[in-house]
């Protein structure tokens, strides 16, 4: 599926003065594990909802798919006057639940969509029913040097929006395995190819901030809910020993290790993902 | 052709002077981005502080609000007379494109007729017909001032670069360049390129519509309208040309963009309450999208 072709699938809402777009999706094989809590997939930086494209129809399979675009990102609201931390995030993910008739969903996250989830967990922990993170930020793990650069507020001023990220697919590549197909690659940066967009991406760069997941490190062996977490063992952005500290300190954490994988988890090792993930989601509703 | 300069500045481009102007007209006109006029003089010679400057006062005014609503709310009666475009329909859009087309059409629907204002406005002081308000020794008619800022809901002035990738969309930018004379592309038509598909069917409903004789009447109206409108700005306006060569600006130039512009505006306004009327019913259309507020100012 072409980004165009998803961006044509994505509903919409108003969260207040800002608006997010998200996919929902259910496939008719899902029979009656439909009526199970259902799975929201949460992308990273400086990514949207488009990272799931692949695994979006294996979850879709088994249960409801929401795959939103975060505030800031992709196809949500790209404004430059309101906070994109994982806080922020956390909450609007929060409120757009409600505005569903949600009560609790099996959370499924990548980069800081993780730090969103185990905000989530922490935070509003009856809102997560399972949980997934792959080379999650977390503790201190984050922000990264290309990110902390990208973020400075003159740092990409006055450079093009197509030049800007331009660059940054180059230095997206070493976030995978083998290097990634180039139309994939510049989906992914497509809502950020404008001068809106890319000012948008720099503002959600800006917006990250170490102490929003610290301040929750004491917190993480509080989630009682089934967690698996997945790692590229040769991330280079998020090391993988913070994948093993996080599964030490959740209880009820599954650590799943990947070879010949980076940060992209998903795309390095797409059929291994999925089925993971399946096997997970399935436990998780034959559990309840 | 239209005396548009292919030349413009960016928002992200800006610096000095120009940035100092950027950062005063999104909020005086209370709107998200800059659009391709005010890039367009920024890029001449010290020319747009030299615009500006004598006229933001007045920008911030209710009389200007008021008669930029008011050209808005002519146009939108005009395209209700006129053919629907049914472009919305044709394009296939999903529910958030959908939304966001809207969203970035009420954005142009609600500033583009200030930018006319503003243009009708430059056009009168360069052509030395703007005279000082009578009204203005009379305190009892000093201006209410505009509360500033855009509203927090618009749309972001985002749009895809003037030469973009995508081969449909340039081959429609190349006709509209071509059939409405044009050296630049207005944002408005990059703003709509963010989806192509409605690009090419606004376009293809679009494009004879701007060969009827009611549609030429129609934006003659708005043009007329908006220079009486401009005349009747509240608050003291000193242009003379010759602070502009003073200032390093090419007054035979600035001329030539400023009609240029005001020969093109009533055309684009009359599109977008065109293509906005594929969203909403002909009352709406008639409506500001974001009614001022107003606050008082200390003595």
């Amino acid at each position: 599926m072409n980004w165009r072709t998803y961006q044509a699938q994505q509903r919409v809402t108003r969260l207040g003065d800002r608006f997010l777009s998200y996919i929902d999706r259910t496939d008719e094989s899902a029979g009656a594990a439909s009526q199970a809590d259902p799975v929201v997939l949460l992308h990273g930086i400086p990514t949207w909802g488009y990272l799931w494209k692949d695994l979006i129809p294996e979850v879709a399979a088994q249960r409801r798919t929401l795959v939103p675009d975060l505030l800031g990102f992709g196809f949500s609201d790209q404004r430059d006057c309101f906070d994109r931390s994982i806080d922020r995030q956390a909450a609007a993910i929060d409120r757009w639940l409600d505005q569903l008739g949600i009560e609790s969903a099996a959370i499924v996250a990548h980069n800081i969509g993780g730090g969103v989830a185990l905000r989530l967990a922490t935070l509003y922990p009856e809102r997560v029913s399972q949980l997934c993170v792959m080379n999650t930020v977390c503790y201190d793990s984050w922000p990264i040097e290309l990110m902390l650069q990208f973020g400075h507020p003159s740092a990409n001023r006055l450079v093009s929006a197509s030049k800007t990220i331009g660059g940054l697919a180059l230095a997206l590549k070493s976030g995978f395995a083998k290097s990634p197909d180039s139309d994939f690659l510049e989906a992914l940066l497509a809502p950020y190819r404008t001068e809106v967009g890319k000012r948008s991406l720099v503002r959600n760069a800006a917006a990250l901030n170490t102490n929003q997941t610290t301040e929750i490190s004491h917190l993480l062996p509080s989630i009682d809910v089934p967690t698996l977490v997945l790692w590229g063992e040769d991330d280079k952005f998020q090391d993988i020993r913070f994948g093993r500290r996080l599964a030490t300190d959740i209880p009820n954490a599954e650590f799943v290790p990947l070879s010949d994988a980076r940060h992209f988890v998903m795309v390095d090792r797409p059929d291994e993902v999925a089925k993971r993930v399946s096997e997970f989601l399935s436990a998780g509703v034959l559990n309840r | 052709m239209l005396g548009l300069s292919k030349r413009t500045i960016d928002e992200y481009e800006a610096s000095g002077e120009i940035e100092r102007v950027y950062a005063e007209i999104q909020p005086t006109l209370r709107v998200s981005g800059v659009n391709l006029n005010f890039r367009t003089w920024a890029a001449q010679d010290h020319l747009l502080p030299l615009l500006w400057d004598p006229l933001k006062a007045n920008c911030g005014t209710d009389t200007f609000e008021q008669s930029a609503d008011e050209l808005r709310a002519t146009a939108a009666a005009s395209a209700i007379r006129l053919s629907r475009l049914e472009a919305h329909p044709a394009a296939g859009l999903g529910e958030s494109q959908a939304f966001q087309l809207h969203e970035a059409l009420k954005l142009y629907h609600f500033v583009n007729p200030k930018l006319l204002l503003f243009t009708s406005t430059v056009k009168l002081a360069l052509d030395g017909e703007l005279h000082a308000p009578d009204s203005f020794a009379d305190v009892s008619k000093t201006p209410r001032r505009v509360t500033p800022g855009a509203p927090p809901d618009m749309y972001p002035m985002a749009m895809v670069d003037e030469q973009p990738d995508d081969t449909t969309v340039q081959e429609v930018f190349d006709d509209i360049k071509q059939t409405l004379d044009l050296k630049s592309v207005n944002s408005d038509y990059r703003t709509m390129a963010l989806w192509p598909a409605y690009l090419k069917a606004m376009w293809r409903s679009l494009k004879p519509v701007t060969q009827q004789q009611d549609y030429t009447d129609a934006a003659d109206r708005l043009r007329d309208r908006s220079r009486q409108l401009a005349g009747q700005l509240p608050l003291p306006i000193s242009l003379p040309t010759r602070t502009l060569e003073a200032g390093g600006a090419d007054v035979d130039k600035a001329i030539e963009t400023t009609a240029a512009f005001e020969c093109l505006l009533p055309g684009l306004i009359l599109n977008i309450a065109l293509c906005l009327r594929d969203f909403v019913d002909d009352d709406r259309l008639s409506e500001s999208p974001w009614p001022a507020s107003y606050r008082t100012l200390p003595e």
